[in-house]
């Protein structure tokens, strides 16, 4: 990120942080956290879950701040932290998700279903798939990645992403045409 | 379901993006204070030595005061010295 509004650059907080400044770092945290809280809500189910594991990818990036080297800019690399963060906790809370219960799901398909009930509806199907297609999915389908973009994140290929977004979708079908028919 | 449906569903959900603005209000300060905690909590033996220093220091300091004050009345080791000796002879000589 460049300077702007007089205020320093990315660079010169890291810096800052690095010889020890622990507001440079607050200030860097204040910058980004709208853009790693954004990606981390889609994977937690309260805000105490998801304070967690914001305080978790922030501190992960503090750990590293020495491996920046400042190839990518700092909120491409920071996002790569976010996005394997989350992604270690899809795995660690995948028991706790199967309980995941919803109670009169509306017709997914139908015209007039809410956006939150949309969400509501998707975030229960979305708990039942595996980590790595939930993952995919929903930066594709719900952050609008591109396939490129996660494949870099990930550390996956692109021809495994798009395998993984594939399966997600039939699994997604599948598991909401079960649940409608109930 | 097909695949109308189903990205009808996701742009539905799209409209309405997880709320974050309560769980991000006094963020910082909670991560500060949590690496604050931590890096406490992590503090290796030998910095807790550094920072008992001066205590340490001050301790030495005393006991060298006090001892330099205690030995300074010749007469109270003179005493001492003599009632060790006649302890002595009572205890050897069976009195």
């Amino acid at each position: 990120m460049s300077v702007q509004n007089g205020e320093p650059p990315d660079e010169c907080l890291i810096q800052s942080t690095l010889a020890g400044d622990d507001e440079a770092f607050a200030a860097l945290v204040a910058r980004h956290k709208r853009r790693i809280f954004g990606i981390a809500a889609r994977f937690t189910r309260s805000e105490a879950e998801l304070d967690d594991l914001c305080q978790e990818i922030f501190i992960k990036a503090y750990r590293h701040l020495g491996k920046f080297r400042g190839e990518a800019p700092f909120e491409h690399w920071l996002s790569r932290v976010g996005v394997r963060t989350c992604y270690d906790h899809l795995r660690k809370t995948r028991h706790d998700r199967d309980a995941v219960a919803l109670d009169d799901v509306t017709l997914p398909g139908a015209d007039n279903v809410e956006p939150r009930r949309a969400r509501e509806v998707l975030d229960f199907a979305l708990a039942k798939l595996s980590p790595e297609e939930r993952l995919v999915i929903t930066l594709l389908e719900l952050e609008e990645w591109t396939v490129r973009k996660i494949a870099g994140l990930t550390g996956w290929s692109e021809s495994n992403v798009k395998v993984r977004a594939f399966r997600a979708r039939q699994s997604l079908k599948r598991i909401l045409e079960v649940h409608h028919e109930r | 379901m097909n695949d109308d449906q189903l990205n009808k569903l996701f742009a539905t959900a799209r409209q309405a993006p997880p709320d974050t603005g309560r769980a991000e209000f006094a963020f910082e300060t909670r991560l500060l204070a949590r690496l604050r905690a931590e890096r406490t909590a992590a503090a290796p033996w030998f910095v807790w030595a550094w920072r008992l220093a001066p205590l340490f220091a001050a301790i030495v300091l005393a006991l060298g005061v006090w001892n330099m004050t205690g030995t300074s009345d010749p007469l109270a080791d003179l005493c001492a010295n003599g009632s060790d000796d006649i302890a002595l002879v009572e205890m050897l000589t069976g009195e």
